[in-house]
């Protein structure tokens, strides 16, 4: 069996040498699909290894509580992708935050809640400015370095704010003279107390850009925005060995404080891995079905031309058939053959997709990323669809009467 | 000797189309034919002689009737066995030679081997030896196309007899060579049959019914006239099987997969080694 395996494969290998460009072009709409699908493994490998490595550099002592639990399944993310964000309402609540607090070994809880608005200083106005609304503890949870000033101050987190590199830099052309200076924000007036060094880090588990963003308290984000929604809890546990029990404390208290809602999650390391926008799945999602639409447009070339080549090859069949080929014997013949012009496609993709991810990583931070099970779901799916679209051309070959089969020429 | 009856057709009927369509390549057809016999089937256009060799060498079914092959009723044999057969048991030649043309001369020789599970060596070896008995060993890897008529129909007939088959059908193995080529060919399956071999042959031409030993001439589907030039008792036998069984320690290689391993293997063995000393006395 092992050598009538050899045999068929030898005989695949010389059948698509002999129709080389034919082969070539095939091969290429499964590449195509391939190299799609690698690009996307790799984009949403790189980006949750950006955020593995940031959790990393945080600390092991961080606990994430996000909003609605049931965000995994389908149907809430086609509402979330249907539904306007203004009308969403989040399952977390500034109470929470204090609840939080009082648990114990928790040493600092940080709400995040971002809104986006029009900023004012003297010179320029921006709108749309993303204002992350949370409190003064997020300085001791988040390594942020700021260049000027301070962070928010339990005496001046009122009516103060922290602008991030590239905010400063826009609102009043520089970096260095913007503390002590107010911005205005819905008609109310802010003192500027600090301006953050430059993180250029636009991928992270908080879903903030904080080079753009501005920083202020949350109680005045929700002053002056009338509601907040908060999307993430950054909580900081006072020690690292007892994660598990602080965050089963965490969701204890929770439950008691929102009255048996258990709409939230509470995660700790590698859980956090993925972003808390929804909007990442639903892209790499459509991605995803993209890239599934080319390989089965590949698949379909591939099956268009193995019934050229058994149509073409009818003669050589009849032969075969006459000198002792089972229509087994046939039948693995053409399926070898399809599933050599997928798996040559899919190394082909392979290649395709990670030169692609590269040259995608050098304008963005996405590094590419390999790993044996992008190249095993790589493998397994290219052989899927030379078997799905292979077998139809090469039951087409087995079943043909070898009569008839020997009468045909080309 | 009853053993001795290697084909046996009893009723044996085909039929194309139904109603008004209807017509029929063989009506009723009986035939024994015994080992060792090379048979001429004449006859004029239509008359079933092809479709009497497709359906002896299991590549058509009667509609109606009875096919006996070794005392097997080949109705009951499995597709896949009947496959197995074609590679082991039956050589076929045909008037347009029919090989592959994208393949060597020495590949489409061996093709019989590719499904009897032999090694790749090995197959080739076979296929050498097969082609050096027709003087072709110095074209072994030229194309078809490469080759005269004669010589690619030299090519078919050691495709045929490469894998020690016990049945020779040749359907007008000399319709498309001119006489002298034609002459060569059959000097080379009278040697086949010299050996110990059944022949079926189709042809047009009466010249050729020198060579058999029987000649049966076909009329619309039936026997019109049916003379044997040889005895039974003359006809040329396989060699006994008592030399056999040394030479299978000898050339392991050529042990067969199947696990069947009858007399009838045996006798295969044989044949390998007395056309080896042949070759040599050449």
């Amino acid at each position: 069996m092992a050598l009538l395996l050899k045999t068929h494969y030898k005989l695949a290998r010389s059948a698509i040498k002999e129709n080389r460009t034919r082969s070539l072009l095939t091969g290429l709409g499964i590449a195509i699909g391939v190299a799609s699908i690698i690009l996307i493994l790799s984009l949403m490998g790189s980006i949750s290894n950006l955020i593995k490595e940031q959790t990393k550099e945080i600390g092991a002592d961080l606990i994430v509580v996000r909003p609605n639990s049931s965000k995994d399944n389908i149907t809430s993310i086609v509402e979330e992708f249907t539904a306007a964000n203004s009308f969403q309402k989040s399952s977390l609540a500034i109470d929470d935050v204090t609840a939080i607090k009082k648990v114990k070994n928790v040493s600092a809880a940080a709400p995040i809640a971002i809104s986006t608005n029009t900023v004012d200083s003297e010179k320029n106005n921006f709108e749309s400015v993303p204002i992350l609304g949370t409190n003064r503890d997020f300085i001791k949870i988040e390594p942020l370095a700021l260049r000027y000033g301070a962070f928010l101050t339990e005496e001046n987190e009122e009516n103060s704010v922290v602008l991030g590199h590239t905010l400063s830099l826009a609102l009043f052309n520089t970096v260095n003279s913007t503390v002590g200076k107010t911005v205005t924000i819905m008609g109310e007036k802010f003192m500027i107390v600090g301006v953050l060094d430059e993180v250029d880090r636009s991928i992270n588990f908080d879903n903030v850009d904080f080079d753009n963003a501005l920083i202020m308290d949350i109680k005045s984000l929700d002053k002056i925005t009338g509601s907040t929604q908060i999307q993430q809890i950054n909580v900081k546990a006072a020690n690292t060995d007892s994660l598990e029990t602080i965050s089963n404390d965490i969701q204890d208290a929770l439950i008691n404080q929102k009255l048996g809602d258990k709409n939230f999650s509470v995660s700790y390391g590698d859980e956090i891995t993925h972003p808390a926008s929804n909007l990442f799945n639903i892209v790499s999602g459509m991605l995803a079905i993209v890239a599934a639409i080319s390989l089965v447009v590949g698949g379909i070339g591939v099956m268009n031309i193995m019934l050229v080549s058994v149509a073409e090859r009818t003669h050589e069949i009849g032969i075969r058939k006459a000198v002792g080929a089972s229509s087994r014997n046939i039948l693995m013949q053409f399926l070898f053959e399809a599933l050599i012009l997928c798996i040559f496609g899919g190394i082909l993709g392979l290649v395709l997709g990670y030169i692609l991810a590269f040259l995608l990583s050098v304008i963005t931070p996405f590094a590419p990323y390999i790993s044996w099970e992008i190249i095993a779901i790589t493998f397994l799916t290219t052989v899927g669809i030379g078997i799905i679209f292979g077998i139809y051309p090469a039951l087409k070959a087995a079943t043909k009467n070898p009569i008839d089969s020997l009468k045909h020429y080309r | 000797m009853s053993e001795n009856i290697l084909i046996e057709l009893q009723g044996l009927t085909k039929r194309y189309g139904y109603g008004d369509t209807e017509s029929f390549a063989l009506k009723d057809f009986d035939l024994t034919i015994k080992r060792g016999e090379f048979i001429m089937i004449m006859g004029p256009s239509g008359c079933g002689k092809t479709t009497l060799l497709n359906i002896i060498g299991l590549l058509d079914r009667a509609s109606k009737g009875k096919y006996i092959l070794n005392g097997e009723n080949v109705a009951s044999i499995s597709a896949r066995r009947q496959a197995k057969l074609r590679a082991k048991k039956i050589g076929f030649v045909f008037q347009n030679f029919n090989l592959i043309e994208d393949l060597p001369v020495i590949d489409n020789v061996a093709l019989p081997l590719v499904y009897t599970g032999y090694s790749k060596t090995a197959q080739l070896k076979a296929a050498s030896n097969a082609l050096k008995r027709f003087h072709l060993n110095e074209r072994e890897y030229y194309l078809p196309y490469q080759l005269s008529g004669g010589q690619q129909q030299r090519v078919a007939i050691a495709r045929a007899i490469v894998g020690d088959p016990e049945i020779i059908l040749a359907d007008e193995p000399t319709g498309n060579l001119d006489s002298r080529a034609s002459h060569i060919v059959m000097e080379e399956l009278k040697a086949i049959h010299g050996e110990g071999n059944t022949i079926i042959m189709v042809t047009h031409n009466p010249s050729l019914t020198s060579y058999a030993t029987r000649v049966i001439n076909m009329l619309d589907g039936q026997i019109d006239t049916d003379v044997k030039t040889v005895s039974d008792a003359n006809l040329p036998q396989p060699i006994s099987v008592k030399i056999k069984k040394k030479k299978k320690a000898e050339e392991p290689e050529f042990v067969e997969i199947s696990t069947q391993k009858t007399e009838k293997s045996d006798k295969k063995e044989e044949k390998t080694q007395k056309r080896k000393k042949s070759r040599r006395k050449k």
